[in-house]
């Protein structure tokens, strides 16, 4: 039983980074593009991506381990298409300095908050933050106060997420992952906030 | 006797040995003077002591002094401590073990008295005073421990309302707690561990004490308690408990809880502590509840936890060769380990050139894959770290399931590699798929391994095919079952488990009436431990065989180089037979390894 390492790099070659999605090709009509969720554990980051790839709501919490991928397809009107590769990352402590291994090349950063708990809506700043500094500059990112169902608990007040996402150039909406509110609204708004390709 | 063994015809005792050339007699030579020293026929109910051990330190020459040895399972520094320790039977947990030493009590009284007649002593600590009442630990009752049974157990931490103050806390048979070397809670089994800061520095207090005086607390008794210390760096394991189990596996279980700690955090969580003595470790650990509460009971029904090996899914040899296969072809492409299992057994595991898997990683891994309900919804990619790999570093894993129990954990050193392990996965279900593995795994699921009731009655000279072999149609007219149903198998056999330790693997028979109840099969896996604690007892042992009657069951344990028998009798079960039996089922394991373990290419033996 020894501990020698035997690194895998010798055939690194084959191996493709998280941002390198292979064969992924854009075109005009067809996008394909990585996005991130980030924000405090308990936000509902994974509830509002169930929601979204596979129209679920599961109230009991399934703490994430690491990240999730998932992927989902929406077609908008003007006939294009939109894959989103979608990193679910978890929100714990300490998970925190792993991602940017997940938000590293990512063309979309949706970050959550729950709007009863400004600890969270914190948290989101700091995340914005850290985009800000890290992330790629021309990232789309979306200010999300999740759990608007709650809104007799609510303890964010909506106008402190406009204002904190308008300074910011961010986009900034309301959801419930529960009552499934605004979520496609949400993916489908970021969908036309990407840059297009230039057609040839 | 032993000339006459080794005159007959060699049917009897077919060396089950998977190593030719092992010196191993067959379990009745080394049992053949043991016998001599019993008188034949003893009636179990007059023996005076039930537990009555048989130690067999078998020498060579087979002349070994065979010595009765009368003691029970404990393990302990301080065995005056013994003599505080009564023997209860309470009718909820009901514990397997024998009286720490055969006390004058007796058996019958023992068995009667149902009046919990167990001191509630307070800690006598070493040096007094430190403890205080605070520290006192009540009489146990039966508060919750039918849900403690494997069948009802349900994720996650429970009981969180309570403190060291509620009364139900300290009734609790078993606490298990870290704690930082500066006393601050870290995890509590039970319990919120912010409000046990208080009990969680009185813990502190006393390792200290100890540690000031240049010395090292590694076990308290207080009346029916144990408390089992673990230091680890500034790391403080401590597990206190009324259930009787030895030292060693108590101390066992706290190594694997460190494990399992390491393997979400890496050890390299030392250096917030060297930073800041005071540092709050457990917003760290959040959300990872389950996953130690899920460890803490797989110690009441996986053995893998005291036996250290890991256990195979039965499956056709060409079924798992299909899956190593394909396993191996993406370790060649840079995967560290590939690993595909199905709940906690293997289906096939590979290992990249001279990376060596630990049977412990491998539980501390399943363990935390099984118990995170995450990676049930979607392919996850995570750092995990494996202890016995590499304490310090994370590897990352891909994890994906590929139908409800089976899963395939891909592990990488490179942080970039998750489209490349996204690819192998698809490599590697389409493969499975097209070779029916999932399907045959599906069925092994349903069918079980290897039953009692289907021991080969006749150890035939060597011809595979009378055998049964797993995944035959069980209930075909030849199969033996029939006159055992609801008696277990023959000669009052009831369950075994083998050890092989070349391959460090182990097989367990599937549980047959009557061991078919949660709590019965728990009996039988503290027995288990308790046996196994006993001929690995670093003082008096090793052993190779050991024979013990007790009003529970018939236990005998052989132990040679290559494997490790555990097997478990109706305790009116024949001596003579029940030895004769264990020949029989190490050569039906012989005869069916091929579909029982993971063998060749094995990571473990380069």
């Amino acid at each position: 039983m020894g501990c020698s390492s035997s690194l895998p790099d010798r055939s690194s070659g084959q191996l493709a980074g998280l941002n390198s999605e292979n064969g992924g090709v854009s075109d005009a009509k067809n996008l394909r593009v990585k996005l991130v969720l980030l924000g405090d554990s308990g936000v509902g980051k994974s509830c509002i991506v169930l929601r979204f790839v596979r129209g679920q709501f599961d109230p009991t919490s399934k703490v994430t381990v690491g990240a999730s991928f998932l992927s989902q397809t929406i077609a908008l009107q003007d006939s294009t298409t939109v894959k989103f590769e979608i990193w679910d990352t978890a929100g714990q402590e300490r998970y925190a300095a792993l991602a940017p291994l997940y938000y590293r090349g990512a063309a979309v950063a949706v970050v959550v908050y729950d709007i009863t708990s400004p600890e969270s809506f914190a948290k989101a700043q700091y995340w914005v933050k850290e985009l800000q500094k890290h992330g790629s500059p021309d990232i789309v990112m979306a200010l999300v106060g999740n759990k608007a169902d709650l809104n007799e608990k609510r303890e964010v007040p909506v106008q402190d997420g406009i204002d904190y996402a308008e300074k910011n150039g961010m986009f900034f909406i309301e959801t419930s992952a529960k009552t499934a509110d605004n979520i496609n609204q949400l993916f489908e708004e970021i969908a036309k906030r990407l840059p297009r390709p230039a057609s040839s | 006797m032993s000339s006459d063994s080794s005159s007959t015809s060699g049917d009897e005792f077919t060396n089950p040995n998977p190593n030719p050339n092992s010196t191993s007699k067959p379990l009745e030579d080394q049992f053949a003077s043991a016998a001599l020293t019993e008188p034949d026929n003893e009636p179990p109910e007059i023996q005076e002591s039930p537990n009555g051990v048989v130690n067999g330190s078998v020498s060579e020459n087979n002349h070994g002094e065979i010595e009765r040895n009368e003691r029970g399972g404990a393990v302990g520094s301080n065995l005056e401590a013994r003599q505080s320790v009564r023997w209860r039977r309470t009718n909820s947990e009901v514990e397997v073990e024998a009286p720490s030493s055969p006390s004058s009590s007796g058996y019958a009284g023992e068995r009667g008295s149902s009046s919990g007649s167990g001191s509630s002593g307070g800690f006598e600590m070493i040096g007094g005073g430190i403890g205080g009442d605070d520290d006192e630990i009540q009489e146990v009752s039966n508060v919750d421990s039918i849900q403690d049974s494997q069948a009802s157990w349900m994720p996650g931490k429970r009981h969180v309302d309570e403190d060291d103050a509620s009364l139900s806390w300290r009734k609790r048979k078993k606490h298990f707690f870290i704690l930082s070397n500066s006393g601050k809670p870290i995890y509590s089994r039970y319990g919120d561990e912010h409000k046990l800061a208080g009990f969680s520095a009185t813990l502190q207090a006393i390792i200290s004490f100890v540690e000031n005086g240049g010395d090292r607390v590694k076990l308290v008794r207080a009346g029916n308690h144990q408390v089992v210390f673990l230091v680890k760096g500034p790391i403080y394991l401590v597990c206190i408990s009324c259930t009787e189990e030895p030292y060693e596996s108590l101390r066992g279980q706290l190594e694997l809880i460190y494990g399992q700690m390491l393997l979400i955090l890496t050890k390299s969580v030392n250096r917030c502590f060297e930073k800041n003595p005071k540092f709050d470790m457990t917003p760290l650990l959040g959300g990872t509840d389950v996953v130690f509460s899920s460890l803490i009971h797989s110690f009441s029904w996986n053995p893998a936890t005291f036996l250290h090996a890991y256990t195979c899914l039965p499956l056709a040899y060409a079924t798992r060769q299909a899956a190593g296969a394909i396993l191996q072809d993406v370790a060649d492409s840079g995967v560290l380990f590939a690993i595909l299992m199905c709940k906690h057994k293997v289906i096939s595991l590979v290992g990249a050139q001279k990376a060596s898997l630990h049977p412990d990683d491998m539980l501390l891994l399943a363990n935390f894959v099984m118990s995170s309900e995450s990676f049930r919804t979607s392919e996850s990619f995570s750092p995990i770290c494996l202890p016995r790999y590499n304490p310090m570093a994370f590897l990352y894993a891909y994890v994906h399931y590929l139908d409800v129990d089976t899963y395939l954990m891909l592990l990488t050193t490179s942080s970039d590699a998750f489209y490349h392990l996204k690819d192998c996965r698809i490599r590697i279900e389409m493969v499975l798929l097209k070779s029916n593995v999932l399907s045959e795994v599906q069925r092994s699921m349903l069918d079980g391994g290897m039953h009692v009731e289907d021991l080969p009655t006749d150890p035939l000279p060597r011809s595979g095919t009378l055998s049964p072999h797993l995944g035959q149609p069980r209930d075909s007219p030849e199969s033996f079952r029939e006159p055992f149903v609801g008696i277990g198998g023959p000669a009052g056999l009831w369950h075994f488990m083998y050890r092989s330790i070349f391959l460090d693997q182990y097989v367990s028979s599937e549980f047959s009436p009557p061991i078919n109840s949660p709590r019965k099969q728990k009996r039988l896996y503290r027995a288990y431990q308790n046996l196994y604690a006993s001929m690995h007892d670093k003082g008096i042992g090793p052993h190779k065989t050991q024979f013990r009657r007790d009003e529970n069951y018939v236990l005998l344990c052989w132990v040679t180089q290559d494997f490790e028998l555990y097997a478990a009798f109706d305790p009116l079960a024949d001596k003579a037979v029940a030895i004769k039996t264990c020949n029989r089922v190490c050569q039906w394991v012989k005869d069916v390894e091929n579909e029982i373990f993971l063998l060749g290419a094995s990571p473990f033996s380069w």
